[in-house]
């Protein structure tokens, strides 16, 4: 008997999806992952969600129930805190019980993490992998070697970035959430028309979470969202080394339209415009939008240079 | 701890209202000794500037708050004080003073940050006023705290009462008497005194209470619920049309609950929500929740949901609650306020859900029951589809 767990291309899938395959892996679990976003799942999302529900958990609420009847368990993780002092989106604390309560008919695979109350990642995700394997310590050896090959893997993602920006020619960092930036339906569409223009894109993604949570500070003493404090750290390391600043934000998300206010009003010297994401979006619209951005940029270069030049 | 003062003195005080807890509130101000300059009551230019200068999409009581604020500055405050909270009620302070300081004010602010505790906030406040003890300052909150539970005592009883009284305006009346006493009193005796003196009051008023009469509770996040001028005052509206009121969010309960009480309230919390919530919704969620569940166990007609547009923690608990409004066809009104709300949209979709709610109790039984819940919560039968 070989059981399969289903892993919902959405939220956090984006950040852990190594952690999560290669646990599994070593577990001898199969995972089948839900299709890159598309209309259907979308469809399908806004229909189980909420109306007010933010584009991002509709795609996740489309991307559960694509898996209903792909897998035996849906694999949804609970994050509250990762350290003291700070906490996860709500959404994040609400995924579980928000999709047991909106897709009927799934079986559902949850995991706690709220470090501040002493529930850790470790002891959790390994109950979850004693549901297929009685032996403890292989669970824990399956564990430790995931998570040292999502170390190793966000290393890389870091030193590639790092690539990015010694690249010559226009760059511009796009802050979101790596659920937004990396979504077929959200970030991706934006991204390649970048690329195809010719543009450099530096993420947000930053992975040293130590010096993320001390950059942040600079721009915002209070934020108290862990994953905000990630985009700020992008935002303070990469920001000089950048010719603009997209802020990518879907609708109507909280944290991002809260730190967005900060960072507008903060952030000065370079070029930056604010995305609103939505469930309704046209295309055309955005690339308008991109393209005098892009402009801009060039137009503000060519001043440098002419400036420069006397 | 987080706090600037201003450059200009003498210090004047503000801070942002909700309800009626102006009241203990300015009690604990005066512990700062100086002048306290109370925002103007809320109209709807309170909520005309907030919004103008406030993120688009932020939730409602950040754009009121910074109404308040900007409306208390023109009155010539100079020190706004934010208290932080759960949620992003707890960033709210640091992206306002951004606001305030682009739009040219000169003022300080104090930021209370991480929860409720005295002891940690003592030290923000000794920078107002150095002469401040701790010994002062507990006393002082033990006493605001004691107003506090007055006001929600007599405030409750008025939900419960005044949608029968037989004359039009006399709970009313006993209420705003209540208050302006209230204000002055400075010690714990004369606050029972005032407490028992016009619960009497309240007592004595006449009322007529059908058979028939509608019980409905309301549920959501504690800014829309406390603030009657965020939420149109509903609670009004409900009594207008023979409602007594339920509602369990008050101040004197999230004290009651908050600190080292606060994980063993939400088991508690979650133990009695059905099944509806296995784990913690966030701020104000799971009670919403797990209150609706107990309320319908209890008997009740129906239930009020509130909530500001896009409110995170109260969405995460319209999953929960549209699943049970759909397996026990149980009433839930749910209704979301932003800078648009109209009042007479309010009106119509409360007339009609009274209306719903005599409908079932007269004709128990009656298919009407079903149509009328899924009518009124949209969405609710969404996922059978």
């Amino acid at each position: 008997m070989h059981a399969t767990v289903g892993l919902p291309r959405s939220l956090l899938f984006h950040k852990y999806h190594v952690l999560w395959e290669t646990f599994f892996g070593a577990l001898d679990v199969e995972t089948v992952t839900s299709p890159q976003s598309n209309r259907a799942i979308l469809a399908r999302g806004i229909e189980l969600a909420v109306d007010e529900t933010c584009v991002p958990v509709k795609l996740f609420l489309g991307h559960v129930d694509a898996l209903r009847d792909k897998a035996d368990y849906i694999l949804v993780p609970r994050i509250v805190t990762l350290a003291k002092d700070e906490t996860a989106c709500v959404k994040f604390l609400g995924a579980y019980d928000v999709a047991r309560n909106s897709v009927p008919g799934i079986r559902l695979l949850e995991y706690n993490v709220d470090v501040k109350n002493g529930i850790r990642q470790r002891p959790e995700l390994c109950r979850v992998g004693e549901t297929f394997e009685p032996n403890r310590r292989k669970v824990r050896r399956a564990y430790d070697h995931a998570a040292s090959e999502h170390l190793r893997y966000t290393a890389r993602l870091d030193e590639q970035q790092e690539e990015v920006l010694a690249r010559p020619g226009m760059k511009v960092l796009v802050v979101g959430h790596a659920y937004n930036l990396y979504d077929e339906m959200l970030g991706k569409p934006i991204v390649d028309f970048l690329g195809k223009n010719g543009v450099e894109v530096v993420s947000s993604e930053f992975h040293d979470t130590a010096k993320a949570r001390t950059l942040a500070k600079l721009v915002s003493k209070d934020i108290p969202w862990t994953y905000n404090k990630e985009l700020l750290g992008a935002l303070e390391s990469y920001r000089e080394r950048v010719d603009g600043i997209i802020f990518l934000v879907t609708f109507p998300c909280g944290p991002d339209s809260l730190m967005t206010e900060l960072c507008m009003r903060r952030v000065k010297g370079t070029p930056s415009i604010m995305l609103v994401l939505d469930e309704l979006q046209s295309e055309a619209g955005l690339r308008t939008r991109l393209e005098s951005f892009i402009d801009l940029i060039e137009a503000g270069k060519r001043r440098a240079a002419v400036d420069g030049a006397r | 701890m987080s706090t600037q003062l201003p450059a200009s003195r003498p210090f004047k005080v503000s801070f942002p209202h909700m309800g009626n807890y102006s009241i203990p509130v300015r009690l604990l101000a005066e512990q700062l000794e100086c002048e306290i300059v109370l925002p103007p009551k809320m109209t709807r230019r309170t909520l005309e500037v907030g919004a103008r200068h406030s993120p688009e999409f932020v939730c409602i009581p950040f754009k009121y708050n910074l109404g308040n604020y900007i409306e208390a500055l023109e009155k010539g405050a100079n020190l706004l004080i934010q208290a932080g909270g759960g949620c992003r009620f707890g960033y709210y302070g640091e992206v306002q003073e951004a606001i305030l300081r682009d739009l040219g004010y000169d003022f300080g602010m104090v930021r209370l940050l991480g929860g409720w505790k005295l002891r940690d906030h003592i030290g923000d406040f000794k920078r107002v006023n150095p002469r401040l003890t701790m010994l002062r300052a507990l006393k002082a909150y033990k006493l605001a705290l004691r107003q506090t539970q007055a006001l929600d005592r007599i405030e409750d009883y008025v939900r419960r009462n005044a949608g029968f009284e037989v004359q039009d305006g006399a709970f009313e009346e006993v209420h705003e008497a209540f208050l302006g006493e209230l204000d002055t009193a400075r010690d714990m005796r004369t606050m029972a005194e005032i407490e028992s003196r016009y619960l009497g009051e309240l007592e004595a008023i006449p009322t007529e209470r059908p058979d028939d009469l509608l019980r409905i509770g309301i549920v959501g996040e504690l800014y829309v619920l406390m603030e009657p001028f965020s939420n149109l005052f509903v609670e009004k509206e409900l009594a207008k049309r023979g409602v007594e009121v339920h509602r369990f969010v008050t101040v004197s309960n999230m004290v009651e609950h908050s600190g080292r009480k606060h994980t063993a309230h939400l088991d508690e919390l979650i133990a009695k929500s059905g099944d509806y919530v296995r784990y913690h919704l966030g701020a104000d969620g799971t009670e919403s929740v797990s209150m609706t569940y107990q309320l319908m166990q209890q008997g009740f007609d129906g239930v009020l949901h509130l909530k500001p547009f896009g409110c995170m923690p109260e969405v995460n608990a319209m999953a929960s609650l549209q699943r049970l409004s759909r397996e026990h066809t149980f009433p839930i009104l749910f209704i979301s306020y932003d800078a648009q709300t109209s009042e007479t949209g309010l009106k119509t979709r409360l007339d009609a859900f009274c209306d719903m709610l005599r409908m079932r109790k007269q004709r128990p039984g009656d298919a009407a029951m079903a149509d009328g819940a899924e009518t009124l919560a949209p969405g609710a039968e969404r996922s059978t589809a």
